[in-house]
């Protein structure tokens, strides 16, 4: 009796759960119209594109946002404004991104809003999930009707790609004001809309007597450079995705006939021994020389768990020696000490005589949640953000970040002065590290290796599953 | 007849108040247990899109048995299978060592013995507990780190006396159980000091009296008798250890834990296997605990006829000297830790103690706890701790979760722990007590996925809750309290009780005005542990709230930012909230968390 009685409640909760595990794992719905990636007209020869991307949507399979993105993207900031303040006006506006600076943006947009109509009041919350959980958080929104989030600022795209757009979860809106600053128009642009790249740059500890003046030099014997485990903040891993792609991995080997003999003798047989696999993987001509920098760069590098601590080490007079691949920015906020100083550390790219790659750059995107519940205050929202130098301004404040609207990217430089970052009030050049050199130059001569949502999501489980099987360094060889 | 027959056991049934409590919250359990489990191994057949799966099947959507058939087969389930499953194993055994060891041997010095200071040593013995495990892991790397070793800047060790520690010592397994050994003593110490304290010293003195060696009653009686506490020890231990995110995470040790929050952007089915391989882990120790409750009914150690405990001797200097080696050891396990973290805010950069080499102090700065400006880029855009509204925002949040998780969780658990006591034998009343232990065997961080799934649907949506976090945080930290007061109902003569039974004293009465004041200290730790775990717990709260929402999670921010000034000042009043609260208690009730073991 009792035996049944447990079975039967057993039974009733196992059915009553796999219900609710359904109904909770239902299809969000695609929404046929998903956007497209290419690069933003001005960056770089990247080009990023999605798989319906270039496809024009019929109205008729168009979800509700789509529409109202459609026609928002025919609208100036001001229309996109009054439209926003009719449908938000004592409303909450929830927001999810990877940059906290979204908290910082909302202030001024309401401010501006508030220019427009005095009497407008808009609460607001900003949520930065930790790590990879913003998909998570996306996609089990993305189940309800009508979503929590409004819209998201949100980085990875290789994830983006393939969880986000390729699932209707989130839809891209080009603002008006923002392709014709990039001498455009939305329905001509192809791409997600970035808010700003940003750039990782190699830099290395000046104390010692090891210089760093070819990128290879960063995977040679005993280098150790320092960067964020590519487990913990999967964006990294798209550096090394992207160093596969024909332009990269030209620049490698450039760097590479660039070495000295002995030091191409020491790379050669790992470049030899991956001949195989670029071929495998239908990599370009110079893809075993990407490979191999793959493979040593993984079996090289100390991983951390934020550029944070990162910068922290490198600037440390104990650091002799040591390098790092790291946000450009972390450098703002180093306070001169005995023992820390920025002018321990070199960007590598700007030395004379460096060759090779100078970093990576990784995009911030902005995109609309398809159930959004305030769509035209979103668009309103992420037209503000970069189309104007205050919606800008939480992050155009600092060295390192550079918005994709041409037009906000010159205010914000007139503004801010990032090129002489390290200029002292005096007008001398005291840390010539933190003289930002900005976009054009990184990604020109800096050889700034940026990201391809597109190229990393077809390589994700190629070149990507490979990575993982390569040995990661333990630290064994440091003793 | 029949009928009269079935409504007359009915009615004798529910008169006894443990049969509805084990009916009422067997049927709960069940459901808020179960829920997950099934949304997990959901999980697993499950096609994600932008994963593997989808990869390999070539299906957007559906189900498949690819994930499993990719973990175990590939030519990565080494890395991502056996050695994460290797290193778990090894991290839990290692950790249950040191925490038993350490808290076991501590906790009879502080009850059995003449040893001095005990005041000051059972107070400063649980402060590791106190703290987020993953504090201690960072203290550790700060301590030991080095540019010869560990490739990154020098750390105090380094900088003050010159000396490098092997890497062994400063990344992997050793620390990692250390560290984690650490953070647990004082829940052995809670658990098997409470034993030591309460039982009954006539079968030792009967011992003594037959001339019995002290080795021998130690082994022969002493030993048997705290060995469900050490069991019910190793239980929590083990499955905590095992489901520890933070500590191998910033110690670079490769476990399940670690391994599920890799791979779970890419390997999401995947991971979810993971999850599942450590509930099995869990489920077996289960079964082992379960093997061995049957026999504890020979170890009841309080009873109505004798409290005297007789106290060992250590000798006129023994009691100095030992005294004086538990206060050095818990200096770096406790004081230590304070005065970084501490030191810590007052830094100019974080982890810059070039002030201790250079004796230069006008270096340091109160400008993380002083600054109102969080334009400034020397805080990295926030506000000084005393002016941070994402601090303060955070532990009004928690504080909220910790005491109603605390209440809730302490008082379910508390009723399954003696309802279970009370129907030893019935099949039913080891089911309760099994799912009510269940949830704490699971991963944290697979509990809070799973809780993630079942509430954010288009039908509940809880997501960044305070509910939720309650409702996760009850079901996970029921065990503490049920097993604090299984283990002491347990060592509770039935003979008490049944004396007021036959004085027709109401139930409420008997708990109140016996049961419960007998067994205070356990009782009290049963409310004391999830209101403690709760204020930093990080892997189950991680996926169901965004950072800012609770302590733990903005701590974890700050640690992994490298801004150490924020998360040691959180650590900072975290410590002080729950000595705030030890006393507070304290005063009120006469117990608190030590004190029933050797505070008073």
């Amino acid at each position: 009796m009792k035996k049944k009685f447990l079975s039967a409640v057993m039974v009733c909760s196992l059915l009553a759960t796999s219900l609710a595990g359904c109904s909770s794992s239902s299809d969000p719905g695609t929404s046929g119209g998903s956007t497209t990636g290419t690069d933003t007209a001005n960056q770089t020869q990247q080009t990023q594109q999605t798989d319906s991307g270039s496809e024009a949507v019929d109205p008729a399979n168009m979800t509700e946002t789509q529409k109202i993105i459609a026609e928002a993207e025919t609208m100036t900031l001001e229309e996109l404004a009054k439209k926003a303040i009719e449908e938000s006006n004592g409303a909450t506006f929830y927001g999810v991104g990877n940059s906290s600076r979204g908290k910082t943006a909302l202030p001024l947009f309401i401010e501006y809003l508030q220019s427009i109509d005095p009497s407008y009041t808009l609460e607001f919350d900003w949520q930065q999930p930790k790590n990879n959980k913003i998909f998570e958080q996306l996609q089990a929104d993305s189940l309800k009707e009508e979503g929590t989030f409004a819209m998201t600022l949100i980085q990875d795209g290789n994830q983006i790609e393939s969880k986000m757009v390729q699932t209707g979860i989130l839809d891209t809106f080009i603002p008006l004001d923002w392709a014709q600053a990039n001498g455009t128009t939305p329905d001509a642009y192809d791409g997600y809309l970035e808010l700003q790249l940003l750039n990782k740059v190699f830099m290395y500890n000046t104390t010692g007597d090891k210089t760093y003046d070819n990128c290879w030099d960063f995977v040679a014997e005993g280098s150790h450079p320092l960067f964020m485990d590519i487990d913990s903040e999967i964006v990294g891993k798209n550096f090394l995705y992207m160093l596969t792609q024909d332009t990269y991995a030209q620049y490698l080997k450039d760097a590479f006939d660039a070495l000295p003999a002995d030091e191409q003798a020491y790379f050669q047989p790992t470049i030899d021994s991956e001949k195989e696999d670029a071929e495998l993987f239908g990599l370009g001509e110079n893809g075993a020389y990407a490979l191999a920098y793959i493979k040593l760069f993984v079996g090289a590098y100390n991983a951390q768990t934020d550029d944070g601590p990162i910068c922290q080490t490198l600037v440390t007079d104990s650091a002799t020696d040591q390098s790092g691949l790291l946000v450009y920015s972390k450098l703002r906020s180093v306070e001169e000490s005995a023992g820390v100083s920025v002018n321990n550390i070199n960007i590598a790219a700007y030395q004379d005589g460096y060759t090779g790659i100078g970093g990576y750059g990784y995009c911030h995107y902005l995109f609309v949640t398809d159930n959004s519940p305030l769509p035209w205050t979103a668009c309103a929202f992420i037209a503000y953000m970069t189309c104007t130098e205050d919606g800008f301004s939480a992050w155009g404040k600092d060295m390192g970040g550079y918005s994709s609207n041409p037009e906000v990217a010159k205010a914000i430089e007139t503004t801010y002065e990032h090129s002489k970052g390290g200029f002292n009030e005096a007008g001398e050049d005291e840390f010539p590290a933190k003289d930002d050199r900005g976009k054009e130059w990184w990604v020109g001569e800096g050889q700034l290796v940026v990201e391809d949502p597109q190229y990393c999501a077809s390589v994700a489980f190629t070149v990507g599953s490979w990575i993982e099987t390569l040995d990661k360094y333990t630290g064994e060889e440091s003793e | 007849m029949k009928k009269a027959i079935f409504l007359n056991r009915l009615k004798t049934y529910f008169g006894k108040p443990q049969n509805v409590i084990l009916l009422l919250f067997g049927l709960t359990l069940t459901y808020t247990t179960v829920a997950p489990i099934v949304a997990i191994v959901q999980d697993t057949f499950k096609i994600h899109p932008g994963t593997i799966d989808q990869y390999l099947t070539g299906k957007a959507e559906g189900y498949s048995v690819a994930n499993y058939t990719d973990l175990f087969t590939s030519r990565l389930a080494k890395t991502n299978l056996w050695t994460p499953v290797l290193n778990t194993v090894l991290l839990a055994v290692l950790t249950c060592l040191i925490a038993i060891i350490f808290g076991g041997i501590t906790a009879f010095l502080v009850t059995r013995t003449n040893l001095k200071f005990k005041k000051y040593i059972s107070s400063i013995f649980i402060f590791p507990y106190i703290m987020p495990q993953w504090t201690l892991a960072v203290v550790w790397q700060n301590l030991f780190n080095s540019n010869a070793v560990t490739g990154t800047s020098n750390g105090l060790l380094v900088t003050l006396a010159h000396i490098a520690m092997p890497l062994w010592w400063c990344q992997g397994l050793f620390p990692s159980a250390v560290v984690l050994g650490l953070h647990y003593a004082p829940f052995a110490y809670i658990m098997i000091g409470g034993i030591f304290r309460n039982m009954d010293a006539n079968l030792e003195e009967a011992a003594t009296i037959l001339d019995t060696p002290k080795w021998k009653i130690m082994f022969r009686i002493t030993l048997p008798m705290v060995k469900p506490a050490i069991l019910s020890t190793i239980l929590l231990v083990f499955g905590s250890a095992m489901g520890s995110y933070p500590v191998p995470h910033y110690l670079g040790l490769t476990t399940l834990s670690t391994k599920y929050v890799s791979m779970n952007s890419k390997y999401t089915g995947e991971a979810s296997i993971l999850a599942i391989i450590m509930m099995i882990f869990g489920i077996l120790i289960l079964g082992i605990n379960q093997m061995s409750l049957k026999s504890r009914k020979s170890y009841t150690t309080v009873s109505g006829k004798s409290g005297q405990i007789s106290k060992i001797n250590l000798g006129k200097a023994g009691k100095y000297i030992i005294g004086i080696i538990l206060i050095v050891i818990t200096f770096f396990t406790s004081i230590f830790p304070i005065v970084m973290f501490t030191l810590e805010t007052f830094l100019p950069n974080p982890g810059d103690y070039s002030f201790l080499y250079t004796g230069d102090f006008s270096n340091l700065t109160t400008k993380w706890w002083l600054t109102n400006d969080n334009n400034a880029s020397a805080l990295y855009g926030q506000k000084g701790i005393l002016f941070n509204e994402l601090i303060r925002r955070a532990l009004s949040g928690t504080l909220l979760v910790a005491v109603c998780c605390a209440l809730i969780a302490g008082t379910i658990g508390t009723l399954i722990g003696y309802a279970v006591s009370k129907n030893r034998r019935s099949k039913w009343a080891s089911y309760v007590n099994n799912m009510a232990f269940l949830p704490y065997l699971m991963p944290s961080l697979a509990v809070g996925a799973a809780f993630f799934i079942l509430f954010s649907n288009g039908k509940i949506n809880l997501f960044n809750t305070y509910t939720l976090l309650i409702i996760a945080g009850v079901v996970k930290y029921i065990p503490f309290a049920s097993r604090a007061a299984l283990n002491s109902m347990l060592q509770l003569s039935g003979e008490i009780e049944e004396a007021a039974i036959i004085q027709d004293i109401p139930w409420i009465k008997r708990m109140t005005r016996i049961i419960i004041p007998i067994q205070k200290s356990s009782i009290i730790s049963g409310y004391m542990l999830p209101f403690m775990t709760c204020l930093r717990e990080l892997s189950l709260f991680l996926l169901l709230c965004t950072q800012g929402f609770i302590l733990s999670t903005t701590l974890d921010y700050f640690d992994e930012m490298g801004l150490y000034a924020f998360s040691s000042a959180i650590n900072l009043i975290l410590i002080v909230l729950i000595l705030v609260f030890n006393t507070v208690v304290n005063k009120l009730t006469g117990a608190s968390l030590d004190s029933g073991i050797g505070g008073k």
